[in-house]
């Protein structure tokens, strides 16, 4: 069975360096062959990443032996939901860019490149050498760049650089620091093995020297989730990046942060981490508030989403700083949640902005309910979610992870924590306020003009797919909460209740 | 038998005497049967071809089972040790110098005959210098193999004769007898502090220990360090780099990128090696070196705009790379130090041969030019893929996977010794470099300017890949060894890529 887990990423490893290879620049295999190849590519992926989430096999070959590094790759009940996120996700984004022409380059590269940010998130939750994670990692990086410099929104090449530019260089410093983390983690435990560091839980490893590695990792990881104030830049990448980029990037690759947290910092470190854990949460929360006060004022609709993600993100954070196996599944069903949502709300705004020619909310445009009744519904499911309205995804996550707050692990400070927990209560509060904004602003009213076309095909079937996900996850989270109870309550080696 | 002064082995000193043979047969040809030229590199290439075979047999082994040679007989000490390191090194040397010669390959119109023959041997010699200098573990054939290194490169800058050569040779003269004094005095210190010419730990080890002699020692290593910063282009010693790399002849200047630093990087080693018993307190220099060379390094490569210039400052960055895992002290850290530095020659001399090809293609002016570099991508899919992965391997990120794995082996053993300092500076200059090398990559992959090159629409033939049809076009425009060059390079950072191990595998366990 452990075919099925090669080919699930030897397929977009391949397509993708054939479609980049075979895009010769702006001269380009047409825009149908390239996507019909990738959507083929995409399903095959999807299918063999089922399969794997089902049997579970084991990859574990020699790669590097005179440094120690093994081709290892393996599934479980933390990485598992995160891999069929990205996989139907992959299908999701080629399915909506059929039949919208990507300007700025060959279509065949732009697809080249989904394949490749694919490749390297799979590698990323699969990966189970805590090196080849770090090099798993940094596939994301180059693929990710040119999708946002070459085929980003803006006509501005300047602010496409800059956009590009920002994500890059951020993400490096963030990965480098990650790098030696894991470096010193390796040193110290000697193993590399994401396993075996779990199952040490730090055992040999000094306090001192825990705090001091658990520093590098959260800072290096803090800088993908992103945290404040390491979210500087989130918000340009998100407003210049194609729809595909934007679904991706908020989707998938910001959770490859938290689930480095998870499986690099608080299960092999948990003295390191508990020290550093209240201030991590005091960042998180000053994130959710941030986030918040900014989406209240911001009128570019994809900024405003980028906003709410470092606001979702904080919630995620609080969830992992409890050191509760509550809190830890709470922020790995807000990981899934906010893939799906901001996945949902990306589609819906990318399509907006091709529609109305901006993604700015203060110019009066005909209101949805009115024209395109299907995107309406969408938007408000999707904002509805995103303010943690219970029934909806978004509600379980942050719910969860404010009560493990509330009830912490015995050695975080129980009272910091409360109080976090009520300016966490308040960043909702503020959410609810912003997303009602939005929707009164491009939502409701009976302006009818100037017209605009509902979503049809390949776009509505995306949309009501994620719709549907936010229902049916909202009103049974079980299906998720059940999958990684087990895996949970190993890290944070809580008795099973 | 036991009578012997020293044992000689002629076979284990094959990498040094091939090309030392090699240059003598070319010089011997020149004046026996004038007007060849293609002869001359028929031959350099073969001589260079039998070191490589003669390096293979220390590739990969364990430490204790280095091959020695030139031994004395009493004391069992040798002049001449080829282990994985050394034979690792040698077998790079070879064959950088091999891709120089592919690169200076003659066209039929320029140069003179008698110049093919002196070039062929000056890199012959250089190339005999290097490897001598990676084997040697005395004193003496350690100073004469690095100059013997060094000095041919000096006439190859100045060959070509323009304003630009003759300043960047003296520049690189100067260079040369400022760090060939220091090194001299070095070599007197070790001396003086150990009472022995050879370079093994065995010697350091008791005059580490003695207060008197220790001052002494740890001066001749920093003096060593001083020395070999110069040829290494590291900070402060940096300052002939970029007006050499621009005055020489490209082929030249990818010979100083490639075979230069490895002899370099070779008697570095064989320094550090001997000194391990002084502990870390001598190499507190080789941290701050390291350090203030790729900041700088990096920071002057951002604001290039000319592609030699460019690689100029981001080999005086990537030198900061290669000492960087030389601050703490282990065996490790020596094998980290020649990864890397096989790691960055690769990719270099890629670039380098893909700036070759281009310039045949469209002319100097505009491939000696970053910004001319626009929409290359579009107009040759195949270079500009070449050159990506170059560019991107230095960056260490992936698809350059060799580079990206030298990263991690460069800054494990300054983990390992908790230089947490060091560790977030290297750190920072990771992301500096990325955005060097992305700036440049970021020109070739971008649109041109005109709309007039955009190729008319149309369905693209399917009976070949479209890689294939532009890869012949090219062909056309570009010698053959050009593209050779290209091709031996490419395919070896894409498989080495692929596997790392396979590089990292040749300085054994």
């Amino acid at each position: 069975m452990v075919i099925v887990l090669i080919a699930a990423l030897v397929i977009p490893a391949v397509t993708g360096t054939y479609l980049i290879l075979s895009g010769r620049g702006y001269r380009a295999v047409p825009e149908d062959n390239a996507n019909i190849i990738s959507l083929v590519a995409s399903i095959a992926t999807a299918l063999l990443v089922i399969a794997t989430v089902m049997a579970r096999p084991v990859l574990n070959q020699p790669w590097l032996t005179s440094l120690g590094v093994r081709l290892h790759f393996a599934v479980d009940g933390i990485s598992a939901p995160l891999l069929l996120l990205t996989a139907l996700l992959s299908v999701a984004v080629v399915v909506h860019a059929r039949s919208r022409p990507s300007h700025g380059g060959s279509p065949s590269t732009f697809y080249g490149c989904l394949q490749l940010v694919e490749l390297g998130a799979l590698a990323t939750f699969l990966a189970r050498d805590a090196v080849i994670f770090y090099v798993s990692f940094e596939i994301v990086l180059v693929p990710m760049w040119v999708l946002i410099s070459r085929y980003g929104d803006s006509h501005d090449l300047a602010a496409r650089r800059d956009a590009s530019g920002r994500f890059v260089l951020y993400t490096v410093l963030g990965s480098t620091l990650m790098l030696i983390g894991i470096l010193a983690l390796v040193q110290a435990s000697g193993t590399a093995d994401l396993d075996a560091l779990a199952t040490l839980h730090g055992a040999g490893i000094a306090r001192s020297t825990q705090i001091i590695i658990a520093a590098l990792l959260l800072v290096g990881m803090g800088i993908k989730i992103p945290i404040w104030p390491l979210h500087t830049w989130l918000p340009p990448a998100h407003t210049i990046a194609p729809t595909a980029g934007s679904v991706l990037l908020a989707a998938v690759l910001l959770k490859m942060g938290t689930y480095g947290v998870v499986r690099l910092a608080i299960a092999p470190l948990p003295l390191g981490f508990g020290a550093l854990a209240p201030a991590f949460a005091t960042l998180g929360v000053i994130g959710i508030i941030w986030g918040g006060l900014a989406c209240l004022v911001e009128n570019d609709l994809k900024r405003l989403i980028a906003y709410s993600s470092v606001a979702h993100m904080g919630f995620v954070v609080l969830g992992l700083s409890s050191g509760t196996t509550v809190g830890l599944q709470a922020a790995l069903f807000a990981n899934i949640a906010h893939g799906v949502v901001s996945a949902l709300l990306f589609f819906l705004v990318g399509g907006l902005k091709e529609r109305w020619g901006s993604a700015d909310i203060a110019t009066a445009r005909a209101a949805l309910r009115e024209v395109s009744p299907r995107l309406g519904v969408a938007l408000v499911v999707g904002f509805a979610a995103s303010l943690g309205l219970p029934g909806l995804v978004g509600f379980w996550g942050e719910f969860l992870a404010m009560y493990s707050a509330w009830n912490p692990a015995p050695d975080r400070p129980q009272g910091f924590m409360r109080f976090l927990v009520i300016m966490a209560v308040l960043g909702a509060g503020v959410a609810a306020a912003y997303s009602l904004r939005v929707l009164r602003l491009i939502w409701s009213g009976d302006r009818t003009t100037p017209a605009h076309a509902d979503a049809r095909g390949g776009e509505w079937s995306v949309l009501s797919v994620l719709v549907a996900a936010v229902l049916i996850l909202g009103v049974a989270p079980g299906l998720l909460l059940n999958s990684t109870y087990k895996d949970a309550a190993a890290i944070t080696m809580e008795v099973p209740r | 038998m036991s009578q012997a002064v020293v044992s000689v082995n002629a076979g284990i000193l094959l990498p040094v005497l091939a090309p030392a043979v090699g240059a003598a047969v070319v010089l011997v040809t020149d004046v026996a049967v004038q007007h060849l030229r293609r002869a001359h590199y028929v031959i350099a290439l073969v001589a260079l071809m039998v070191g490589v075979v003669a390096t293979l047999a220390g590739l990969g082994t364990v430490a204790g089972a280095a091959r020695r040679t030139l031994c004395l007989p009493g004391s069992g000490q040798c002049m001449y040790v080829a282990d994985s390191v050394s034979s690792t090194l040698q077998l790079a040397a070879l064959l950088a110098a091999a891709l120089t010669l592919l690169l200076t390959w003659p066209d039929d119109k320029k140069e003179s005959p008698g110049a093919t023959a002196v070039i062929v041997s000056l890199v012959l010699v250089a190339t005999a210098g290097a490897t001598a200098v990676a084997g040697a573990r005395d004193v003496g054939s350690w100073l004469v193999g690095l100059e013997l290194a060094t000095l041919p490169t000096v006439a190859l800058v100045a060959l070509r004769g323009a304003h630009s050569a003759i300043s960047g040779a003296v520049a690189l003269l100067t260079t040369a007898l400022v760090s060939f004094g220091l090194l001299a005095l070095s070599a007197a210190l070790w001396f003086t502090a150990t009472g022995s010419g050879f370079l093994d730990p065995g010697t350091a080890l008791a005059s580490s220990i003695d207060p008197l002699r220790r001052p002494i020692l740890v001066l001749a290593v920093v003096v060593v360090i001083a020395g070999i910063g110069f040829k290494l282009s590291l900070v402060p010693f940096h300052a002939w780099t970029p007006e050499t790399y621009e005055g020489a002849p490209l082929p030249i200047a990818a010979f100083l990128a490639g075979v230069s630093k490895i002899a370099a990087l070779a008697a570095l080693l064989v320094v550090i090696r001997a000194v391990t018993p002084l502990g870390s307190s001598a190499l507190a220099a080789i941290a701050i070196v390291s350090a203030v060379s790729m900041t700088l390094g990096n920071i002057m490569a951002l604001r290039q705009d000319g592609v030699v210039r460019l690689l100029a400052w981001s080999t005086v960055a990537q030198a900061g790379w290669v000492v960087l895992p030389l601050a703490a002290v282990s065996s490790a850290a020596v094998k980290a130090s020649g990864e890397y530095l096989l790691a960055y020659v690769l990719a270099t001399l890629l670039i380098f041969a893909v700036v070759a090809a281009l310039v045949q293609i469209m002319g100097a002016e505009r491939a000696r030019t970053i910004s001319q570099y626009r929409g290359l991508f579009g107009e040759h899919p195949v270079l500009a893929s070449a050159l990506g992965l170059g560019l991107l391997s230095l960056a260490g990120l992936p698809p350059g996977f060799l580079g990206l794995v030298a990263k991690v082996a460069a800054l494990g053993p300054v983990v390992s010794s908790q230089l947490w300092l060091l560790a977030v500076i290297a750190a920072i200059n990771a992301v500096l470099g990325v955005a060097v090398y992305l700036r440049w990559l970021l020109i070739v992959i971008s649109t041109p300017d005109t709309q007039a090159q955009a190729a008319p629409l149309g369905t693209p033939d399917r009976t070949a890949p479209v890689a294939v049809q532009t890869l012949a076009a090219t062909a056309v425009r570009v010698h053959p060894a050009t593209l050779v060059a290209v091709g031996l390079t490419a395919v070896a950072l894409v498989l080495t890529s692929f596997s790392p191990q396979m590089l990292l595998g040749f300085f054994g366990g």
